[in-house]
């Protein structure tokens, strides 16, 4: 008998299970949330979106997952956010990088970087950091850039074509006067694969793409391209410290959604994504990757990034790239 | 020299109960598949590509993965020696001998010991492996633009030149590879190419999407029109394990064939195939009874399925350490890497050591269950064989739609699978082998990259090729082996 009553009352605590989660259903988010990272695993933007994966689940009812899109420099992987449907359950992770903000500066993009998202927030801000391969013999910038002026040009491994490493190396050679050949390819990690195996003079990338290496006296940081000395990198001088004004914003890591997602569901991402980048566990993390936790909200993240995409715009302008 | 911690470390991982469930899932469904004719082990890959994302660790799925392929290479040969009939490519030369033997009643020692050849290649082939790939990833990061370009120009070349019969038709089926690659954004600066005013075909056409077509579907249509019942050699299987006299002839041959398959494995564009086509002619040239071959000579099983073994295993070290597939099944492995966030090459070992030793241990792992399930089982596998493809085709066809939809929940790539299943159908009736296509269709990407890149670094000069020595010597050898053959084939015509 009392087995009898024990089994109904396992069916109907299943069963009231089975509601509430039907229930909940309505509710999002109801299902896995996918980050779609436009750049090749091991990249930094790849390793950002890791991180929050991993301590996600403390924040969100369902687990993040991350897809990396690959490829054609980082544009296939924001086409599929764009087209995706604006449910909340598939998200651009990395928008503000320089796909957002520099190359609609040179050439017409199947997107519009600001009109066709919901900006949901900023998560973090890269520097750039210039590097040459542990087996070059320069010491310092400056020793580097005299050996340059002697060739009739340097090549230099960058992300992806037009992104903000792409540019800012550009940048550094009109600033110092040398010809830098940039060769771009599917992301961060294959750019720093040709600088450690020296294929090409210098390269680089964001801090935590070449610290491991840095560390490893794979290669050899020599300059920052930031206002000021990135913390990250704390012993890698500034561009400007050599006197060469090599200011960028950086790459920026933000999360965005396609237009048109509800906007309940933008301020709850908005909500919980604040609530990891003040996670202690995310910025021990962090500080592990070498990269600095910057949350911006919605509304000042959009104003920030105007300003840094006019930032870039002068800055191609002044530099002669645009090709549109 | 060896890297002990970091074995033990792979065989903590490959012994933990799900890693153990998974490769042995994925030997026993290979040493099925090997056994089935009509499924080899790239569809059957290509079949498990989206349960591959679902099951979490990129180790596991890289684990069950490797156990359907070399799993295949033990299988193939039981209807090949039973039925004449290869249940894959690489157990084609295995028919000669091995379905002779069968018919002077000798089918048991023909299948004892292409398991136990099987066995020592596919354990030498790992040693090697874990000897080889560690210094080979170091020298790897050599390998800059212009060097990855020769290699997939070679690769892809020495691939066409051995698939089929026709060079010509083996090129056709390369060079579309790489026009259908160029769908979609280009990999340097993301120009859209192909699109034809479509946004579905703007992102690059999916991996699976062509893979499934190709060999699930094309592979379905092909079969059904052999509908024709299969004649199976009926006589009792006995004395599976092979006399000491058996053993003794064909030691040498496995020895052989394990080294010989090892170093072809490791070419681009080698393969298990390759390799046990190499394998039974060194042994018949070595055969102290060459008049035997063609007529039941134990040396021309034991060779080739010995080589085709450690072809499988020794593909896995350009794949893991440079970064390159060398043929239609790694390349599934490797798509499946990617998707699972690995990016396969000559950091793998050095920042994923849980990844490549991970596999390699499970490799030792999954030898020595493929021939304890091996030799008591050939009798049932046999019987596999009597499942009518009545229903194993339906089922085959559900499985690659739900498989390719399941990847973007697209419908748009259903009709692309579809359109390739009927070309790959198509292909095939013409004697055009989709094999190199789909090759192509993975190092199109890695080429175009590299040739641009290569550009970019020699200022548009092509001397960049021939300047930078290993890539010079890579294409020397490709230039050496293609005069090679040439020649052959023009002395064996006149």
């Amino acid at each position: 008998m009392r087995s009898i009553r024990g089994v109904a009352l396992l069916v109907a605590a299943l069963l009231l299970v089975g509601a509430t989660a039907a229930l909940a259903g309505e509710t999002y988010p109801a299902k896995p949330i996918q980050l779609i990272v436009p750049y090749g695993a091991g990249g930094s933007t790849d390793v950002l979106a890791r991180a929050i994966s991993q301590v996600a689940p403390r924040h969100f009812p369902q687990p993040l997952v991350v897809v990396n899109k690959a490829g054609g420099g980082g544009i296939p992987g924001r086409v599929d956010v764009v087209k995706a449907r604006p449910d909340g359950y598939t998200l651009l992770f990395g928008w503000g990088s320089g796909e957002d903000f520099v190359v609609p500066h040179q050439r017409s993009l199947p997107y519009d970087p600001f009109k066709d998202f919901e900006i949901i927030c900023r998560m973090s801000v890269h520097s750039i950091v210039l590097a040459v391969p542990g087996s070059s013999p320069h010491k310092d910038l400056a020793e580097f850039v005299k050996w340059a002026k002697t060739k009739e040009y340097v090549t230099a491994s960058v992300s992806t074509k037009g992104a903000s490493v792409d540019i800012t190396f550009l940048l550094f050679g009109k600033a110092a006067g040398i010809k830098v050949t940039t060769i771009p390819g599917t992301g961060g990690a294959d750019a720093v694969t040709k600088l450690v195996g020296g294929h090409v003079d210098f390269g680089g990338g964001h801090p935590s793409e070449v610290l491991p290496h840095i560390k490893a006296g794979r290669m050899r940081g020599l300059a920052v391209a930031f206002e000021k000395r990135d913390p990250s990198v704390a012993d890698i001088p500034t561009f400007r410290e050599f006197g060469y004004d090599v200011v960028t914003a950086g790459s920026v890591k933000g999360v965005a959604a396609p237009k048109g997602t509800p906007k309940e569901v933008a301020d709850y991402l908005a909500r919980k994504f604040k609530e990891v980048s003040e996670d202690p566990e995310f910025h021990k993390i962090m500080k592990d990757l070498g990269q600095p936790v910057m949350y911006q909200g919605p509304e000042e993240y959009m104003a920030w990034a105007k300003k840094a995409f006019d930032q870039y715009g002068e800055s191609i302008k002044a530099m002669g790239l645009e090709t549109k | 020299m060896v890297d002990i911690g970091g074995v033990l470390q792979g065989f903590a991982i490959a012994l933990s109960p799900v890693n153990l469930l998974y490769g042995f899932i994925g030997a026993l469904l290979g040493t099925a598949v090997g056994v089935l004719p009509g499924l080899g082990p790239a569809a059957t890959i290509a079949l498990l590509l989206p349960v591959s994302y679902k099951i979490g660790s990129p180790v596991t799925a890289i684990i069950m993965m490797a156990g359907v392929y070399y799993g295949a290479m033990y299988g193939g040969s039981t209807t090949s020696i039973l039925l004449n009939i290869p249940g894959e490519a690489a157990s084609v030369v295995t028919c000669i001998d091995g379905y002779q033997m069968a018919k002077k009643g000798r089918a048991g020692p023909a299948l004892g010991i292409s398991a136990i050849g099987s066995f020592i290649a596919g354990t030498m082939g790992v040693l090697g492996l874990t000897l080889v790939a560690p210094p080979l990833a170091e020298f790897a990061l050599k390998f800059g633009p212009p060097e990855y370009f020769s290699l997939t120009v070679v690769g892809l070349f020495l691939a066409t030149y051995l698939s089929g019969r026709s060079v010509l038709k083996g090129l056709i089926m390369g060079l579309l590879g790489l026009l259908f690659a160029s769908v979609g954004l280009d990999p340097i600066s993301g120009a859209v190419r192909f699109d034809f005013g479509n946004p579905n075909l703007q992102s690059n056409i999916d991996f699976v999407t062509i893979a499934m077509g190709l060999f699930g579907v094309g592979e379905i249509l092909i079969n059904l029109e052999e509908s024709g019942t299969l004649s199976l050699v009926t006589t009792k299987i006995t004395h599976i394990f092979p006399s000491l006299a058996d053993l003794a002839r064909s030691w040498w041959a496995m020895i052989r064939g394990s080294v010989v398959g090892f170093a072809v494995g490791i070419l681009p564009g080698g393969g298990a195939v390759i390799a046990s086509l190499v394998s039974y002619a060194m042994e018949k040239r070595f055969s102290r009874h060459p008049e035997e071959f063609g007529q039941g000579a134990i040396e021309g099983v034991a060779g080739p399925e010995a080589a085709n073994n450690s072809a499988a295993t020794s593909s896995f070290i350009p794949l893991l350490t440079l970064g390159i597939p060398g043929n239609a099944s790694t390349a599934m492995i490797f798509a499946a890497l990617l998707i699972q966030g690995i990016t396969p090459g000559p950091f793998l070992l050095k920042e994923r050591a849980d990844v490549f030793w991970g596999v390699v241990a499970s490799m030792y792992i999954g030898n020595v269950m493929l021939l304890v399930l091996n030799l008591p089982l050939v009798g049932l596998w046999a019987q596999l064989l009597r499942v009518p493809y009545a229903f194993l085709a339906p089922l085959v066809g559900v499985l690659t739609l739900v498989g390719v939809y399941s990847v973007n929940n697209s419908v748009f790539d259903i009709w692309v699978m579809l359109f390739f299943g009927v070309f790959g159908y198509i292909a095939r009736k013409l004697d055009f082998e989709p094999g190199p296509l789909l090759l192509a269709f993975v190092l199109g990407p890695i080429m175009e990259r590299s040739l641009r890149q290569a550009l970019l670094m020699s200022s548009g000069s092509f001397a960049i090729f021939v300047t930078h020595p290993i890539s010079a010597a890579l294409l020397g050898v490709g230039v050496l082996f293609v005069a090679g053959n040439v020649l052959r084939r023009r002395a064996s015509q006149g």
